[in-house]
């Protein structure tokens, strides 16, 4: 059955509230309503109020230490060496005993939440920040985990969040995609799965600030503006022809004014991508490197109305410290502490914190006993990770884990409470937000998750 | 917050690793008791006195370890406890489980329990998180030998029975409508003022259009008919030429004839199989690829297998029996054991054996899981899937019926089967080395991995090297006639080893070619694409996982031993229920006898499939040839024709296509030409006002549908109309990014991982699932990648070069008209094309020409 109203018109007609949906235009596509009709099936569109418009989540790839970070833990010096019997401290690998942090934790902002020394920056922004530090999820394995992270699943075949949420939402400008990724390997991170293919993140790297380098084909290399508009008008004049000679076609018509955005997306998104135009000192303040490049043009994605963004820290699995940990740290945080803080610091100044979720972590944590000496192995069974802005409550660290930094204990979070609160912050019902597909309505959430209501502004 | 994946938990506890997911009791509806509790101190093996009672023995001995390793699974307080068995009470203990008592007081050798404890059972082995301390398992063996003394209270709490999800009854589920026989329907008669119907299929189209005072729209014209030809059956569009002959052929069987010669074009083959490969979600490699998931070395073999059987018109039914079972069909020949791939080349997930036996196992049922779902929902249009957690909500599809299809993949094992004569023995014993041998050597080889730390790592070391020696000794006796065998085993004895890989290209920057060849020749990356003569397939052995050492978890495969699988509460590799034999879904079975009798029961699936269920079958791939042909199917949802799939528009014309479709011996070719000859195929597709008031999403089909190409059809016609297209049939995939691959789309790699660029841009399916067909997205990227690429600037650049051979801008201009859209340009396009060229160039104006609707567009 066709729905004479596009997905578009629809979803305006049913979620109320967030005003802009723009599913039926450039970038996110031009399908009709049928596909989405069918696929569609009882979700009517987000009926929450809605606290934010924008996610940007931050992944460290490989797992991150928590306790180096974020997750102080003073009985590690007590116990340095020792693997105390009451915890169970076991972990797929051979770990030897406790491995104290090097790192001072000291007490930041209004309610003195500790951070590590590693995160002096991160450190200024804290009362925007939402530190849970009773995280837990469900597989000890890299790729598992990083699918259960990105898309609330180990199997291959689910779509990401970032696609769920724009799938949820529409997107804001249509000259853009709705769901960027920025240096990411793609997979679990940018997968649309069972839905439509135009919820698919697109992916752009960006080890080089050049937009040229990082969107392909955004130039012509062989002839100008000028002479391009000459070219497009030629093409505009067949296809109208072709289309009038045809008769009315949805496919037909989209796909000129698609063409014509085309040409103008060009210019908007060579100059959007460039992060050179913005003024040194806000460069400075993110810092010349890839991270910083993709934190910076992140925000300018956001301010510009793209929906969803992943910013990898580039250069894959690298937070994976099975070895000499604290070494790397040092070596890996500040690049990371100076522009993500300048991400939070610099989307509060433009007034953009308040409607956009900025989110940090990898797929699990690290223990607190030490491997091979001078690293760490992978946990999920307790871990950190931060939430800043989109009405999340800030200065706040919430839960904790045991008294060694293994395990969560207090006010767990597991990783489908994460996504069910991050969809609720942006107007959404986790258990509403569904996909029909092979006879079953699908949520990112699968059968579970629940609100954590007590992190919430 | 306290919710837990239930497939995914990870259930070490003393013995083993940590918990996740505490929570007794999740998510109701997917209700899974974890084991509580992390790490329990067991104080095992302190003496006790002579004077100890039988009950003392009990509380000092048996109660604790019941408590702490036994409670959490099977408590008189749980809705459903595991496997039904209850050991907080006496009456529990003594009662048993869904496979009957697990204790006989007073005989251990008859106790099941102590079985189970020892881990000598190989299907259930408790506590599944990791074997008993052998003390405590002697201190068992004597409590049963002294008689179980049980000094627990007898009554049984109230323990009702698991609230399970019942589906539609088997009665019920019978008379569904997919599931009822097909027969040839009596064409419905059709007045002359309902329009003329050209065959059989037209009658019922006919028939319904008339219901809303539709008509047909009249035949398209000449030049669309041949287009719809070509791209129907070939996949890309005619040359000038090609429409030139057709237009210029008056005969009254000119349509009929370019039917038959296209039919019988190598090129058929290319463009159906790719139909069929979205089924078979066909790939090159996994969703991961890591060590234990490498790429598929010669998917290819498989995809050129698949293009050859639609060429010589293999019955649709046989083409799929080969899929699953080739190697168990004694008619089969060798070069038909390509087709496994379908099974050999399925998706799977990387398998770190570190991992303990629960997660190894479930990553097993999930490997499993995935090739239930393509056979059911690619051959039948039926999501079992559902019940591998309960019995199906909606369809009437029961968790064991699921099970017993497991049992079929888990008797199945994924291999590199040779492609030159082998004698079975031999054939068999090769099969079982290499797969032993690659765990071995992926495990070696871990040993060896910076960052990684084994418990006993130097210990195993030893051991597994002389394990490894062990086989190359059996390998040279038991192989000793086929060296070429033993050679191809060498990788596993001796890994090559590979210089430091080049930096990666950077993301994004896919087509781009490494600036220089490295000058060392490089032995190939595993599972890169091969010409060895191998095929990726599989073979009959039961797999198990072998969780005895608990810091190392091991697969093992028993060739010729077949394997029924537990019915796992909600999913759960930790909670086996009742064992259910392997069989056909009582559902859809013709008679009681659901069993498979032969090996792992492939070939019977394949055959019931085709004989159980034909009906359905059919069904399912008459509606997919439809929809290939129309747009979208009789039944919108292609793969499914469950009761939350969509009913068929026209269910006679389904029903009638299906019966002839059997008749004609399963014929594709038959039901394209079928399809192809009638007046709905052939109608305009143009836009009328009456039949958008009456009918605008065209159910009644008083249209044909127009379309964007797809993916692949949309390049090879480009590349086509470049005068550059390739048409070298099979072999090795290139890498469709790269702007001179000029060959067939079919023939680019397929990534699980990463999709091509260009592909992706033009909705190409993920194969990482069967794919029930294709979105069709217009998207600004798409203009982009016209605009500016370099693909379509070199194919601009080819096409004006060869036009540029002409004399004046005329000539040149009507031969970039005949070579990209197949026609002369009318006089008033001659004149705008002239003025641009005042400013443009002709190579821009070829772009233009294959960037326009007409290239993309089949009306």
């Amino acid at each position: 059955m066709k729905i004479k109203l596009s997905r578009r018109e629809m979803l305006e007609a049913l979620g109320g509230g967030m005003g802009l949906f723009g599913l039926a235009g450039a970038f996110s596509g031009w399908s009709g309503g049928e596909v989405h009709a069918a696929g569609l099936g009882n979700y009517t569109g987000p009926s929450l109020p809605a606290k934010a418009k924008h996610v940007i989540m931050i992944y460290l790839n490989g797992g991150p230490s928590q306790i180096d970070m974020f997750d102080p833990k003073p009985a590690l010096f007590k116990y340095a060496g020792q693997r105390p019997s009451a915890v169970d401290l076991r972990t797929e690998r051979v770990t030897a005993g406790l491995m104290p942090s090097p790192f001072e934790f000291k007490r930041y902002g209004r309610n003195g939440v500790e951070i590590s020394e590693l995160l002096p920056q991160l450190a200024t922004v804290v009362d925007e920040m939402c530190i849970i530090r009773s995280m837990y999820t469900f597989n000890p394995t890299h790729t598992p985990a990083r699918a259960l992270l990105h898309t609330g699943s180990v199997l291959a075949t689910r779509p990401s969040t970032g696609s769920w949420v724009t799938y949820g939402l529409g997107t804001e400008n249509q000259n853009l995609p709705a769901f960027v990724a920025l240096a990411s390997p793609g997979g679990p991170m940018t997968r649309s799965g069972f839905l439509p293919s135009e919820y698919q993140g697109v992916n752009f790297p960006v080890n080089d600030p050049d937009p040229e380098k990082i969107i392909p084909n955004i130039t012509n290399k062989k002839i100008d503006a000028a002479a391009q508009r000459v070219d497009m008008d030629a093409l505009l004049a067949l296809n109208q022809s072709y289309t009038k000679s045809f008769g009315a076609d949805q496919f037909l018509e989209g796909r000129i004014k698609s063409m014509e955005t085309a040409y103008r997306m060009q210019f908007e998104a060579l100059e959007l991508f460039d992060i050179r135009k913005e003024p040194q000192n806000i460069r400075d303040e993110y810092g010349p490197t890839p991270f910083g490049t993709g934190c910076l043009l992140a925000r300018r994605l956001v301010e510009a109305g793209v929906r969803f963004v992943n910013v990898d820290y580039p250069g894959g699995q690298i937070w994976d410290d099975h070895r000499d940990v604290a070494d790397n740290l040092r070596k890996r945080c500040p690049d990371m502490d100076q522009a993500a803080a300048a991400l939070i610091r610099d989307l509060k100044r433009r007034g953009l914190l308040d409607e956009t979720l900025v989110v940090w972590g990898g797929e699990f944590g690290r223990t607190p006993v030490s491997e091979s000496g001078s690293g760490r192995d992978h946990n999920p069974y307790g871990y950190t990770m931060f939430v800043a802005g989109g009405g999340f409550k800030g200065g706040i660290s919430y839960g904790a884990t045991d008294e060694f930094g293994f395990k969560a204990e207090q006010n767990r979070v597991s990783i489908h409470d994460l996504h069910a609160t991050l969809l609720h912050q942006l107007g959404m019902d986790h258990t509403k937000l569904t996909y029909r597909y092979a006879g079953r309505d699908f949520r990112l959430t699968d059968v579970f998750g629940e609100v954590v209501t007590d992190i919430l502004a | 917050l306290e919710n837990g994946n239930p497939i995914y938990q990870l259930q070490r506890d003393a013995s083993g690793v940590n918990n996740l997911g505490t929570g007794e009791l999740m998510s109701q509806r997917h209700s899974i008791a974890a084991i509580v509790g992390a790490a329990v101190a067991l104080s095992i093996g302190s003496p006790l006195s002579a004077q100890t009672t039988d009950v003392e023995f009990f509380e000092a001995r048996i109660r604790p370890v019941l408590v702490q390793r036994c409670y959490s699974c099977h408590n008189s307080k749980m809705a459903a406890p595991k496997g039904e068995l209850i050991l907080d009470t006496k009456d529990g203990l003594l009662k048993g489980g869904t496979h009957g008592p697990v204790l006989a007081p007073g005989n251990p050798g008859e106790s099941r329990l102590l079985k189970v404890l020892s881990y000598t059972d190989p299907l259930v082995q408790m506590p599944p998180s990791g074997k008993l301390a052998d003390a405590v398992i002697q201190d068992f063996t004597q409590w049963i030998a002294k008689g179980a003394v049980d000094p627990r209270a007898s009554a049984p709490a109230n323990a009702s029975a698991s609230p399970q999800y019942k589906g539609m009854s088997l009665e019920d589920g019978r008379k569904w409508w997919s599931l009822q026989p097909v027969a040839a329907h009596a064409a419905p008669k059709v007045a002359p003022a309902q329009g003329r119907p050209v065959n059989k299929v037209d009658t019922f189209i006919l028939t319904k259009l008339a219901e809303k005072k539709l008509q047909l729209s009249p035949q398209a014209d000449k030049r669309t008919l041949v287009t719809r030809a070509y791209v129907g059956l070939l996949g890309f569009k005619p040359t000038y030429e090609e429409v030139q002959s057709f237009l210029n052929d008056s005969s009254p069987s000119a349509y009929e004839n370019l039917i038959d010669r296209l039919l019988k074009s190598p090129h058929y083959g290319e463009r159906w199989g790719r139909h069929w490969m979205d089924v078979a979600r066909y790939a090159d490699d996994n969703p991961s690829s890591e060590a234990t998931n490498p790429p598929y070395p010669f998917a290819w073999r498989y995809r050129d297998w698949i293009i050859e059987s639609l060429n010589i018109d293999m019955p649709y039914d046989r083409f799929v029996k080969l899929q699953l079972a080739a190697d168990l069909m004694p008619d089969a020949k060798r070069e038909d054991m390509r087709a496994l791939g379908y099974v050999g080349a399925a998706p799977i997930y990387h398998h770190d054996l570190r991992l303990s036996g629960d997660v190894i196992g479930t990553f097993l049922t999930d490997d499993w899981d995935e090739r239930i779902d393509a056979v059911s929902r690619g051959v039948l249009g039926l999501s079992v899937a559902c019940a591998r957690c309960h019995d199906h909500k909606f369809d009437p599809v029961t968790t064991k019926d699921y099970y017993a299809l497991m049992g079929v993949f888990a008797s199945t094992v994924r291999v590199e089967r040779p492609m030159f004569p082998v004698d079975p023995d031999a054939e068999q014993e090769y099969m079982w080395l290499q797969r032993k041998l690659f765990d071995l050597a992926y495990s070696i080889n871990l040993l060896g991995n910076e960052g990684t730390t084994f418990t006993n790592g130097a210990e195993k070391a030893v051991k597994w090297k002389a394990e490894m020696e062990g086989l190359k000794a059996r390998a040279t006796t038991n192989l000793a006639k086929y060296p070429q065998l033993i050679q191809s085993l060498d990788k596993y004895w001796n890994p090559p080893r590979r210089a430091a890989a080049p930096p990666p290209a950077a993301a994004g920057a896919r087509g781009v070619k490494p600036a220089a060849p490295a000058a060392v020749a490089q032995p190939p990356r595993p599972g890169a694409p091969s010409t060895d003569p191998y095929m990726n397939g599989v073979f009959e052995a039961a797999q198990y996982v072998d969780a005895s050492d608990p810091t190392y978890t091991w697969i093992t495969y028993k060739p010729g031993e077949v394997r029924n699988m537990p019915v796992l509460r909600a999913g759960n590799v930790a909670a086996p229920g009742e064992i259910v034999p392997r069989g056909f879904p009582a559902v859809l079975a013709k008679g009681a006898d659901t069993a498979f009798k032969n090996g792992s029961g492939r070939l019977e699936l394949a055959e019931r499939l085709f004989t159980d269920t034909a009906a359905l079958a059919a069904r399912v791939m008459v509606n997919r040839v439809w929809g290939w042909h129309f747009g979208k199917g009789l039944v919108a949802t292609a793969s499914d024709f469950g009761t939350q799939g969509d009913k068929p528009t026209h269910p006679e014309l389904l029903d009638d296509l299906a019966a002839r479709f059997i008749e004609h011996g399963w014929s594709l070719k038959w039901l394209n030409k079928e399809i192809m000859m009638s007046a709905a195929y052939r109608q305009s597709s143009k836009p009328r006002a009456e039949g958008l008031q009456a009918d605008e999403a065209n159910v009644l089909l008083w249209r044909q549908n127009s379309r964007r190409l797809d993916a692949e059809a949309y390049r090879d016609t480009l590349t086509r109309s470049a005068g550059l297209l390739d048409l070298k049939m099979g072999g090795l995939p290139g890498d469709i990014d790269e702007d001179d691959y000029y060959r067939r789309a079919i023939y680019g790699r397929v990534s699980r991982a990463r999709r091509a660029q260009m592909l992706g841009l033009f909705d190409f399916p993920e194969a990482t699932q069967s794919a029930p067909g294709r979105d069709i997205t217009t998207s600004t990227l798409q203009q982009i990648y016209l605009m500016n690429g370099t693909f379509i600037q070199n194919l601009a650049e080819a096409a004006a070069k060869s036009a540029a051979a002409a004399t004046g801008e005329a000539e040149q201009i009507g031969m970039l008209y005949r070579r990209i859209l197949a026609r002369d340009p009318t006089a008033a396009e001659m004149k705008n094309a002239l003025t641009y060229l005042q400013k443009g160039t002709l190579q821009r104006f070829a772009q233009i020409l294959l960037s326009t609707h007409e290239e993309i567009f089949l009306p």
